[in-house]
């Protein structure tokens, strides 16, 4: 086969893979909404000074940021029920679904300690002045340090993103139809190993031109964050 | 006593709980192959991504335009795609352009094997995100050091290498631990280019033996325990590099 | 405040598509009345065995255990939907609910079948060998014993053939994999089911390999359901038409179709159950 007929070849496989790609987007958005918003609460949570919502908040999070995606991946997909009987309405939970809260526990984990970090980050002096003026613990927090750090937060949470992207192909692993996985069906149909390699750079591709804007306006955004 | 635990492992998988590693031999031989195969991936990548990361530092604040910006390309490249489609790449694309040798049978056999390949790809990838680290740690340090180095008569050299690197190298701490937990983390993904490390013995046990959530289990809790170990590592070299009097202060 | 719109749009498309089939609920456990009702059997099927189960360019799954999936679903009467899943995760899936069935390549051994039930009778049949170069002269496994070959991650006989014949297992996630590991060097040949290699030795670009170990461990294959179904209609009615597809010879039709070579399994069945009239 000459080399035209390869390409035309991959071109028509090329649909088949977007579509996969449309999953990793959508997985990635769904995960990164719900991941930030449980991990809003167990960053503040690990603020509180109070023990029994400090202790919890901190273990999770330490959880969460150092076990293995996949690992956790695994457990959403096979532990969690594919139906679920809410008021006799049947839920279905597909494989996707399951492996997008799969990896909102990691990203929410990052992201308490995105919010931790961000508030840690506010001089203590902050703190002292507000004391001083008579602000409870809770209003300082909430209206003294959070606005501050909420534009601190947002490259590292662009950062955060831009990994989750990268990594949601690992729910290949458990079947899900992202644009791994179709290469790799899409490779094994064509029976032809002279595929791999240009299916696969269309691949990095496809992820490149989509993260790398991404991490290109994180960086613009955090020089004019930085406060000197 | 071996037999003991056997017998209990045995038992247990009766109950449900099937253990096979506990008490199958040969499963027990992969599964210590794949632990060892783990911790070396993690030690070598370990090493060389701290040295790319480095030299890119390097390159980078010596302020020379193309090899900047070819650092830049790489950082970029790497750190916006998925490991696992890069390790494909490596293995199987570049792979298949590299010398190769000759094995005992006469036939053509690669130089450089699954494991080394794996190692390459993610010493790149861990190598990318410490090139950033690096570098920010560079730009923390102030440059009121150089100056007083260079009153001192230092050349710029001299001062790189002397003041602002062992200084930055302490900024870099808490951001190079995460990265290298990362990259514990990431050593799975070397089973996609047959590197037999945990999650390929793993995936080849529970194959065989039907136990996927068991071992899910058993490799959740060796990773808690192979991160745990990076972070308390990486914090006692925090501790013994510490200069009294200097660091972050209150907001660390 | 980013892609708001696209999340909301996500968040809507995530709901609707899970929010239905509420009319299956009368049937209970019955499952047969519930793919009835539902009108679609799913089935589970991998997506990179060619030329058994396999994608076509625009996504539709095509192979001879799709095309016995069809067959299925039209003697029910319903739509045949198949749902891709892998070695690791085909036992799960049906557990859960998520297929009905699984027709995925999945040797009938006695560990799988406390997890599943298998109908019968099989509908298919493989050993495993290896897929040698020409230029190796060996006859017998202990021959190669001590030598890598790739293999398909999760493949039943990976074990055994370690065990057994002291061979090393460079294992990978498909067979496009493995082709490329072993043109690279990387291992002397593929460990495979004996009807995979012959479909490839069948093909010319194959002319320079041969198949000269003996098959081993001749396993037959089994579809699989939940083990309530196992003695319900629904089990029953599977097995009836795997039987019938036995004996009216509409396996051996779908094997040649697909460009496999009449099995010896297939016609062995075919002649144990055709009809006597004629």
């Amino acid at each position: 086969m000459t080399t035209s007929n390869l390409y035309l070849q991959i071109l028509e496989w090329m649909p088949f893979v977007l579509q996969g790609f449309v999953m990793n987007i959508l997985m990635s958005l769904l995960a990164i909404v719900i991941g930030t918003a449980v991990g809003t609460f167990l960053g503040l949570g690990q603020l509180s000074l109070n023990f029994t919502i400090g202790l919890p908040s901190k273990l999770l999070t330490q959880l969460f940021r150092n076990a293995p995606w996949l690992v956790l991946l695994f457990y959403c997909i096979f532990l969690m029920p594919y139906q679920v009987n809410i008021a006799g309405i049947t839920i279905e939970l597909p494989s996707w679904l399951r492996a997008t809260i799969g990896f909102s526990f990691p990203v929410a984990a990052n992201f308490s300690e995105i919010v931790r970090g961000a508030v840690k980050s506010v001089p203590r002096g902050q703190w002292e002045a507000a004391e001083a003026l008579g602000y409870s613990r809770k209003a300082t927090l909430f209206r003294i340090i959070l606005p501050q750090c909420l534009t601190r937060m947002i490259p590292p949470w662009m950062n955060l993103y831009a990994l989750l992207l990268t990594a949601t192909p690992l729910s290949m692993i458990v079947g899900v139809e992202e644009a791994l996985g179709r290469t790799q069906a899409a490779v094994q149909a064509q029976s032809d190993s002279r595929v791999l390699i240009p299916m696969y750079a269309a691949l990095l591709a496809m992820f490149f031109l989509y993260t790398w804007p991404i991490n290109r306006l994180s960086l613009v955004l955090e020089r004019r964050f930085r406060t000197k | 006593m071996i037999t003991d635990i056997q017998t209990f492992f045995r038992e247990l998988a009766n109950s449900g709980i099937n253990l096979t590693i506990f008490y199958d031999a040969f499963d027990f031989e992969r599964f210590i192959t794949g632990l060892g195969n783990t911790v070396l991936l993690i030690l070598a990548s370990t090493f060389f991504s701290i040295i790319i990361g480095a030299i890119g530092t390097a390159i980078l604040t010596s302020g020379r335009a193309f090899p900047g910006f070819l650092v830049r390309s790489y950082v970029a490249l790497f750190r916006n795609t998925p490991l696992i489609v890069q390790m494909y790449f490596f293995y199987f694309a570049i792979g298949s352009i590299m010398p190769v040798g000759q094995n005992e049978l006469g036939l053509p056999e690669p130089l450089l094997g699954s494991f080394s390949w794996a190692v390459i790809s993610l010493s790149l990838y861990a190598g990318a995100f410490n090139v950033e680290t690096f570098r920010a740690g560079v730009g923390a340090v102030h440059g009121s050091y150089e100056e007083a180095a260079f009153a001192l008569g230092y050349n710029r050299r001299q001062a790189f290498f002397a003041v602002t690197v062992p200084l930055a190298l302490r900024f870099s701490f808490a951001s190079l631990s995460n990265n290298l937990v990362d990259l514990t983390k990431a050593t799975t993904v070397a089973y996609a280019v047959g590197v037999a490390e945990l999650l390929y013995v793993s995936n080849q046990i529970w194959s065989d033996s039907l136990n996927t959530i068991e071992m899910m289990n058993v490799m959740l809790v060796i990773y808690l325990v192979l991160t745990g170990a990076v972070v308390f590592i990486i914090n006692r070299v925090e501790a013994v590099m510490r200069l009294p009097g200097f660091g972050l202060g209150d907001n660390q | 405040m980013i892609n708001l719109k696209a999340l909301a749009l996500a968040a809507c498309v995530a709901f609707i598509s899970t929010a239905a089939s509420a009319q299956s609920l009368e049937c209970g456990d019955d499952t047969l009345c519930r793919v009835k009702a539902a009108g679609t059997l799913k089935i589970g099927t991998k997506d990179d065995y060619v030329p058994w189960s396999y994608r076509a360019s625009d996504g539709s799954f095509m192979g001879m255990e799709v095309d016995i999936g069809k067959k299925i679903a039209d003697g029910l009467g319903v739509k045949a939907e198949f749902v891709k899943v892998t070695s690791a995760n085909r036992f799960e899936f049906l557990a859960q609910g998520q297929i009905d069935l699984m027709i995925a390549s999945a040797s009938d051994t006695a560990d799988r079948r406390k997890i599943v039930s298998f109908v019968h009778p099989n509908y298919y049949s493989s050993g495993y060998s290896v897929l040698l170069p020409k230029t190796i002269k060996a006859t017998e496994w202990k021959q190669i014993s001590g030598q890598t070959v790739c293999a398909v991650q999760g493949a039943w006989y990976n074990k055994p053939a370690q065990q057994e014949f002291g061979v090393k297992i460079l294992a990978f996630a498909g067979t496009a994999e493995t082709e490329a590991a072993m043109k690279q060097g990387r291992c002397i040949g593929l460990l495979e089911d004996d009807n995979q290699i012959n479909v490839r030795l069948s093909k010319e670009q194959w002319a320079d390999y041969q198949m000269p170990l003996p098959v081993m461990a001749e396993t037959p294959w089994g579809m699989a359901v939940r083990h309530d179904d196992q003695f319900s209609p629904f089990g029953y009615f599977v097995a009836g038409m795997v039987a019938q597809m036995h004996r009216d010879g509409t396996l051996l039709k779908l094997e040649a179709d697909n460009g496999i070579k009449n099995s010896a399994y297939l016609i062995k069945m075919h002649e144990a159950l055709k009809d006597h009239i004629n």
